[in-house]
């Protein structure tokens, strides 16, 4: 029996009342396995009749196991019996136990909040369209060039931005020689920032075999304390220049390049279908993550703190699994950071908020359209899986089933669903990229993070921006 | 007359014991020099019921070792007190 109220616009107490048979078969449960670990003088291990338990032990020591078998049940039938959503742990208060009497308990929890939805159908939103331009394709191809450029040693010329310098150094401090200060033959790529500030600007124009000296400030905040804040005078010698040179764009540095093409207009018009796909899958995902936020933002819903929560921990995780592919972690990130972890956290929180209430709202969607995902559905995708994987679908399955992947595949093939459903219903105005310029330019970077990430997340907007690496 | 509890010292729980109760009998360790007739006087004015018959065994104490010592544990006598048809049980074995 089950009588519940809310008190709270996320919180329902409930109060379970399950009927003595079930608590008594539950005590003879426990009994049988509270026993078995029982020792008392004139008895073997595990034959101690249960009257003498109870009147050695206290009723008291069958309780805790009935209850471990009771509760839990009783709870998540309770639940389902109410329809209430829970979202979080909840918490049990005991109200009374005891043979041949019903189990009473009370439970507090939190509940998925109520959401007043927005009009969800018809939400306008402006849309930026963007077609690829010669530009891109220039850009595209500039920065190939330069990740096949050769450094090529240059005799008479004055050293540039990008050139690779081979120098001999001596560094001073108030004519003193210092730890590190002294190096033979190191190449240092100029403008590449390698070099405490102002060093690498000095040495631009010198030629080969020149004499430079070099004034430059260690930074107050240099590592090396005892470095920080002082002037160093540096004697350089260049020994050598070599300068960058990009190969040439034609058919041989395609055929270098990749085995696909022969020609260079084949490698071009591939590269501008790569680009438009891209791009276009890009602009998708931007319009859907709009409109979602879009809806999010109209429609009411108290998001409650537990769900904020556990979007900042998935995030955060998420970014420490990033920071450990670079040899970092989350902690000495944070020493790096100015403000620490708790500022991180700070600027994640406001993500997770969106992302949680968003998650709300496209629930609530969901439920009151009645969009399901079926069997069929979630089997043709697995099947793509398995295709993809070249594995065995039924063995696929069972994996998934295993691993409760079948319920979150199920989830995001209904995300897919309200999303489509969302964006056919928009209202989208097209505006021209040039109008939209200024806005686009600080969301562009967030688009391009979100592009790999997209899919995975059944397009519900990710929190995520590309997290810059800490300047060590 | 001995004050009844000298005579039956404590109830003997074990799982043959409680076994027993069953067959309405019920197990005490007793004096060592207490006797049938004195037993069950004693089991009836203590616990309120009727007495149909005593058995006693005498009990050996168990060889125990010290060190070099050997000894023994004390010898004791055990009761097996059967209980008229329609007496009430004994409580304390509860």
């Amino acid at each position: 029996m089950y009588r519940w109220e809310k008190i709270d616009n996320n919180k329902v107490r409930m109060e379970i009342e399950i009927p003595d048979t079930e608590v008594n078969a539950a005590l003879d449960q426990a009994y049988r396995k509270v026993v078995k670990g029982i020792n008392l003088p004139g008895f073997r291990k595990g034959k101690v009749p249960r009257r003498v338990l109870e009147s050695r032990f206290g009723p008291e020591i069958l309780y805790e196991e009935a209850l471990e078998i009771l509760v839990n049940p009783g709870y998540s039938k309770a639940v389902k019996e109410c329809q209430l959503e829970p979202i979080d742990q909840p918490e049990f208060e005991l109200v009374q136990i005891e043979k041949d009497k019903p189990l009473i308990f009370k439970v507090t929890v939190d509940v998925k909040p109520e959401v007043e939805l927005c009009d969800y159908k018809g939400i306008t939103v402006e849309h930026v369209r963007e077609e690829v331009t010669p530009e891109d394709m220039e850009r595209y191809l500039e920065s190939l060039l330069e990740q096949h450029a050769r450094l090529v040693t240059v005799e008479d010329a004055e050293l540039q931005e990008k050139d690779l310098a081979v120098l001999d150094f001596e560094g001073k401090i108030d004519g003193n020689p210092f730890e590190g200060g002294v190096s033979e033959n190191y190449s240092l790529e100029i403008g590449s920032h390698t070099f405490i500030p102002g060093f690498e600007e000095q040495l631009l124009g010198a030629r080969k075999d020149e004499k430079r000296e070099v004034k430059a400030t260690f930074p107050e905040d240099y590592f090396r304390e005892e470095l920080a804040g002082k002037e160093a005078v540096f004697e350089v010698l260049i020994k050598e220049i070599k300068r960058p040179q990009l190969p040439e764009l034609n058919d041989d540095f395609v055929q270098e390049l990749t085995e696909e093409f022969s020609t260079l207009e084949e490698f071009k018009a591939d590269v501008e279908q790569k680009l438009k796909t891209s791009l276009e899958h890009r602009q998708k995902v931007a319009l859907e993550s709009k409109i979602i936020e879009k809806a999010a933002e109209n429609s009411k819903v108290d998001v409650p703190e537990v769900l904020i929560e556990r979007e900042l921990e998935a995030s955060l995780a998420e970014f420490e699994y990033y920071l450990r592919m670079q040899g970092l972690d989350l902690e000495r990130y944070g020493e790096l950071l100015e403000g620490g972890l708790e500022e991180l956290k700070k600027e994640r929180r406001v993500d997770a908020t969106k992302h949680a209430r968003a998650n709300l709202v496209l629930d609530a969607i969901i439920k009151q359209e009645g969009i399901t995902a079926s069997e069929e559905e979630i089997e043709k995708q697995i099947r793509e899986i398995a295709d993809r994987q070249e594995v065995d679908v039924a063995g696929i399955k069972e994996q998934f089933s295993k691993q409760g992947r079948l319920d979150i595949m199920a989830h995001e093939i209904r995300y897919r669903k309200v999303i489509d459903l969302l964006v056919k219903h928009a209202n989208v105005i097209e505006v021209e990229k040039a109008a939209a310029e200024e806005e686009a330019t600080d969301e562009k970077d967030t688009v391009a993070a979100r592009e790999t990430e997209a899919d995975a997340q059944a397009g519900a907007f990710p929190a995520e921006n590309s997290p810059e690496k800490p300047e060590a | 007359m001995k004050n009844p509890h000298d005579i039956i010292l404590k109830p003997l729980i074990t799982e043959k014991s409680t076994a027993l109760i069953e067959e309405n009998k019920y197990t005490f360790v007793v004096g060592k020099n207490a006797n049938k007739i004195e037993i069950k006087k004693a089991v009836e004015e203590l616990f309120d019921v009727e007495v149909r018959a005593v058995n006693t065994i005498n009990m050996k104490g168990k060889k125990r070792r010290v060190g070099v010592h050997q000894g023994y544990r004390p010898d004791w006598k055990k009761a097996v007190v059967t209980l008229q048809d329609g007496s009430k049980p004994i409580e304390i074995f509860e």
